[in-house]
């Protein structure tokens, strides 16, 4: 054993374990946060799986013949059913049926289909009889597929049980109104998957970076000891704050912008290996977002980082130090974290009111809400997220400037279970 | 009241409350232009208070505090065109040189900043270390970089708390010098807080002992010696507040 080791380590235990913005920052808020996650993939879980099996399945039955009767009475005993006869795939998209009978999946059996049965079954192995499926895109959850996978799933095990290898099926997705020939939803959904995981992440990354990098900006004139002179110069207090502000997002701007060149690459790099098999070519979908959207992304990105670090800002002012400051802003994470992670594994628009609300009214989660925005072009949503927030940082620079030009900036100081009020008092006197 | 044209600084009847604790009880000084002037007293009188509501860092519970004429309180902004402070701990931008760091302060004062960092550097003493970024620097040589800063600028009133603080004998008698040269050849006047005896009695022409948060008594230092059959101010101090 290191001689004094002991010693050293009871020591700096002590210290870590007696600081209550450290118990805490590092031990209570993720025993909360952990427990949290668990809630939400739960509910994500079984909403998604309520959902797949209440669906209703709309069979467009062109057919009219013995098999697709044998199809339709099999599919009937797995799921609820409408059967609607002489309707096209397009005219039912234009006509807006599937979201009439609420389904966001929907089947064609085309003319031919019983006829092509027929032959197989009849020692023809080179004639299959098709069923197309239709599935409505969405920018959900992560497990929004689970929906096409139910009807996937039945319709193979029709192939399986009644009639082996007779049937094949053709996958398509309606993206904006548009009918996408030959698109696995499954496969595509596997392909936005990977961005609705990675942009939240980076976005939860470069906030909480950002935040820190602000955070220390005040703090560290407290700890260094130039504040006070600072103060007393002749210069505007406002100038002071808008200085400290503008050099923190000048940097979380170069770091918005490296993000958005980033992000473009990825997309484009997924773009160009979904040209291959199996052919899903996320911009001829017009699931590559436009310049516009790029830019609506970059700039709701911008001002949500402006907000952060306006925030971090003040949080500083009521920290004695720079360890302080970074333990103080903890306490922000939880409301970067958690929308970041419900809107990353849920789909927005299935939450309750109340909760979807929360979620908006946070001005972090407005950046993880355009992401998924931007993929379906509701520009809309994001302005009217860049809105929101920005009232909100107009509102945090206000209190900032407030705080700036009083003695507050100096005096005021976040007190745990009076631990230390007494002797901060004393060391002002 | 008319304001006394001849008075740099005069403060009335401050009273400063943080909570329960009350740093400033009914205080009132004046300080003649250029005059050195300090206040003494044990840790928590309210010396370090006082001084900060002189440099409108923190606003005073009730009570005036007047500066060449203007409030302290209404006319904060005015007031920093006028004075400098350095605080007894104050410390420098680490990733900035000295030479950095005094044009970075020199900006602000607006008159000609090269010849104030030129008086700096003379002031400071550092010559080419002052192209080294301040981290590198000992406590001594952080406290020459702070108090050239305090004075480069010719202030009109200059407010130091410690002045001398961490710097050793010989360095401490070249910033004593140099607050002493400036009074007499700029005008400036002082309002410092000290703890060294020797170096109060040396600057200052009056001082005024501070005991919880109010001034128990005031005058030239040779008066007060006098008046309390004192070797020193220390003995003085001692005896005023009943220790001795």
């Amino acid at each position: 054993m290191l001689r004094g080791f002991r010693n050293i380590l009871l020591k700096e235990l002590k210290e870590l374990v007696r600081d209550p913005k450290i118990l805490i920052g590092i031990i209570i808020v993720p025993v909360i946060i952990f427990p949290v996650i668990g809630a939400i993939l739960g509910y994500a879980q079984e909403t998604a799986i309520e959902e797949a099996l209440d669906a209703n399945l709309l069979i467009l039955d062109n057919d009219g013949g013995n098999w697709s009767a044998l199809l339709i009475s099999y599919l009937d005993l797995n799921a609820t059913i409408t059967v609607l006869e002489d309707v096209t795939p397009q005219q039912a998209v234009n006509q807006g049926l599937p979201a009439e009978y609420n389904c966001t999946q929907f089947i064609e059996i085309p003319y031919g289909f019983s006829n092509n049965m027929t032959v197989n079954l009849s020692g023809n192995p080179t004639i299959t009889a098709a069923v197309n499926a239709f599935d409505e895109f969405t920018v959900g959850g992560i497990f929004s597929s689970v929906d096409s996978a139910g009807v996937t799933s039945r319709i193979y095990s029709f192939n399986r049980i009644v009639a082996p290898d007779a049937l094949s099926m053709t996958q398509s997705v309606i993206i904006e109104g548009e009918i996408q020939q030959n698109v696995n939803p499954a496969m595509l959904s596997a392909v936005l998957l990977t961005q609705s995981i990675a942009l939240p992440i980076t976005i939860m990354i470069l906030l909480t970076y950002s935040m820190q990098i602000a955070a220390t900006s005040v703090a560290m004139e407290k700890e260094e000891k130039t504040l006070e002179t600072l103060l007393t110069l002749p210069v505007d207090r406002f100038a002071v704050l808008m200085g400290k502000l503008s050099s923190a997002a000048i940097v979380s701007g170069i770091g918005a912008l490296a993000y958005m060149i980033g992000y473009s690459y990825m997309l484009s790099s997924m773009t160009i290996g979904m040209n291959l098999e199996p052919g899903i070519d996320l911009a001829a979908l017009g699931l590559v977002p436009s310049p516009l959207g790029y830019t609506l992304l970059g700039i709701s990105l911008f001002v949500t980082l402006l907000a952060g670090l306006a925030l971090a800002v003040i949080m500083s002012a009521f920290a004695e130090d720079v360890r302080g400051a970074t333990a103080l802003v903890g306490y922000v994470y939880p409301l970067i974290f958690i929308p970041s992670l419900v809107i990353m594994y849920l789909d927005i628009n299935t939450l309750p009111t109340a909760l979807k609300a929360v979620l908006f009214a946070i001005p972090f989660s407005q950046p993880v809400i355009a992401s998924k925005a931007v993929i379906i072009g509701d520009y809309l949503t994001i302005v009217l997220g860049i809105i929101y927030v920005t009232a909100f940082t107009l509102a945090v620079m206000y209190v900032a400037s407030r705080l700036f030009a009083t003695e507050k900036i100096l005096t005021a100081k976040i007190r745990f279970k009076g631990r230390g009020s007494k002797k901060a008092q004393e060391d002002i006197a | 009241m008319p304001f006394n044209v001849s008075l740099a600084v005069e403060a009335k009847n401050l009273v400063k409350q943080f909570g329960n604790i009350r740093a400033l009880n009914d205080l009132s000084f004046s300080i003649k232009q250029g005059e050195i002037f300090g206040l003494i007293g044990p840790n928590g009188a309210g010396k370090t208070t006082s001084l900060r509501i002189v440099t409108t860092l923190i606003l005073p519970t009730s009570g005036s505090m007047k500066v060449f004429g203007l409030d302290a309180v209404t006319q904060a902004a005015e007031v920093r065109k006028i004075l400098s402070y350095l605080p007894e701990e104050a410390g420098a931008y680490r990733n900035l040189s000295g030479q950095e760091y005094l044009e970075f302060m020199a900006k602000f004062s607006g008159n000609n900043s090269s010849e104030a960092i030129r008086e700096a550097a003379e002031i400071s003493g550092l010559g080419n270390r002052l192209k080294d970024r301040a981290k590198t620097y000992s406590k001594g040589m952080k406290r020459r970089l702070l108090v050239a800063r305090a004075l480069m600028t010719k202030p009109k009133l200059a407010v130091l708390d410690e002045p001398a603080s961490g710097l050793d004998v010989l360095h401490a008698y070249h910033v004593r010098q140099i607050i002493k040269r400036y009074v007499m050849s700029e005008g400036v006047t002082v309002l410092l807080s000290s703890h060294n005896m020797l170096e109060v009695e040396y600057l200052c022409d009056r001082i005024a002992l501070v005991n919880k948060g109010n001034i128990v008594v005031e005058g030239k230092p040779s008066e007060l010696k006098s008046r309390y059959n004192s070797a020193n101010l220390e003995e003085v101090f001692a005896k005023v507040i009943g220790y001795a």
